[in-house]
């Protein structure tokens, strides 16, 4: 598979699971595991460009397919626009969700447009749970980034 | 509000490493030679534990230790303490069980703790878990806070009669009662409150590493009080002295109080070395 732009090969078990594949095996760690239940969203990745939790997903399933960890967003140490914009709109606290949360902001923002609504995002952010913020930032921090992403 | 200097507002230094994927929460972390811990849990809210035959799953692929509170208690592991005392109406300090780290001669609650193992690898340890065999005798559980302090309800623990940990009452029984006395109108309802959980996007997680040849154990641990935590585990748990014994926190995932407070029951066995 593919990962942050890397062509990655290795030999797994048929129960790995992609987010161990990416934790353990390529030190990826910026991807979470919270609930291990696919309720809390900390391990939401991009596999060819959607949204997947990586707690559910066989490594196997990725296989051949290009995957987006948040460690991937960043260019040259340039922040993604939408992780500039959880930073000035205070989009997070412990930090521990925010990985899930960038990554589901990013494919909620490329399936509903840049002028996405407040209604739909929080609808649609209900896969991803913060328990820091009381998510009134996260909700500001997706639309300001959505604008950002829009140009 | 002014733009520099006091009063200005500042941006946090850690949400760089937290937006890029870099933050280093204990899970994070391995350690050389590190083996891997899978707690066995009560599916029962209440039973008796009449044996555990850990046989097969310290024969199981890759696991180097099976530990049930016995071996616990016999390695002389102290139980949890509690760290919050509180002196009821009457005068009593609260009821405290002893709370074993592992449960021993009963399980009071679903998820209770009954045993764990130690494996090479976190996918072997949860496969032995699956061969550890408990026999329970299952009791009749207290489910409904409403009734569970009533004369007919099952008794949890011995030491608390009805239930009750404590009473802990708050104001002016006299003058609230005075109030209603004389009120005009009284009108009476029904209060249920929620149960409540802190409950941190991060879960528990501990990594530690023991050094044979200085007889240090270092800790990594996502705590709110690394210093509490290493008074307690070697004061209460025998752990090792305190001059022993270094505790780090680093990132933490969230706490809101609960992690403030010692799990021994989560560290004690992802050390370097058994």
């Amino acid at each position: 598979m593919n990962v942050n732009g890397e062509s990655i090969s290795g030999e797994v078990e048929d129960r790995m699971l992609l987010v161990e594949f990416l934790r353990e095996h390529l030190r990826l760690t910026g991807t979470h595991v919270g609930c291990d239940t696919s309720q809390c969203g900390a391990c939401v990745v991009h596999v060819n460009g959607v949204s997947v939790k990586s707690c559910t997903t066989l490594a196997v399933q990725a296989e051949g397919g290009d995957v987006t960890t948040i460690e991937g967003l960043a260019i040259n140490g340039e922040l993604h626009p939408m992780q500039q914009a959880f930073k000035d709109n205070h989009g997070l606290q412990c930090g521990f969700c925010t990985p899930g949360m960038v990554m589901s902001a990013i494919d909620i923002v490329n399936r509903n447009g840049s002028d996405v609504d407040e209604a739909t995002v929080r609808k649609e952010l209900e896969g991803n749970i913060c328990r820091c913020t009381g998510y009134h930032n996260i909700v500001k921090a997706v639309h300001a980034g959505a604008k950002n992403m829009g140009g | 509000m002014a733009e520099n200097g006091v009063g200005a507002s500042v941006r946090r230094k850690e949400d760089y490493r937290f937006l890029t994927g870099k933050g280093s929460y204990t899970d994070d972390l391995n350690v050389v030679g590190q083996t891997h811990a899978y707690f066995v849990r009560s599916p029962h809210a209440h039973a008796t534990i009449n044996s555990i035959d850990t046989a097969a799953a310290a024969a199981a692929d890759g696991v180097v230790a099976v530990l049930t509170g016995d071996d616990l208690a016999a390695d002389g592991i102290g139980p949890l303490i509690c760290g919050v005392n509180v002196t009821s109406d009457d005068g009593e300090p609260h009821r405290a069980p002893v709370h074993s780290a592992l449960a021993q001669g009963k399980v009071n609650y679903v998820g209770d703790h009954v045993a764990v193992v130690i494996a090479e690898t976190l996918a072997e340890a949860k496969d032995a878990a699956e061969k550890v065999e408990v026999d329970y005798g299952i009791l009749p559980a207290v489910t409904d806070t409403a009734t569970a302090a009533d004369d007919d309800q099952q008794q949890i623990h011995e030491v608390a009669p009805n239930n009750q940990c404590y009473n802990w009452p708050f104001g002016d029984k006299a003058a609230v009662d005075a109030a209603f006395e004389s009120a005009h109108k009284v009108s009476s309802l029904d209060l249920v409150n929620n149960r409540m959980v802190t409950n941190p996007m991060e879960p528990r997680a501990a990594a530690g590493e023991y050094n044979s040849g200085t007889e240090e154990i270092t800790l990594h641990l996502t705590t709110q009080n690394p210093h509490v935590h290493r008074l307690v585990m070697s004061a209460f748990n025998q752990l090792a002295p305190e001059h022993k014994l270094r505790v780090v926190g680093p990132d933490v995932g969230g706490g809101f109080g609960v992690k403030i407070f010692r799990v021994l029951r989560r560290v004690g066995c992802r050390l370097g070395l058994p």
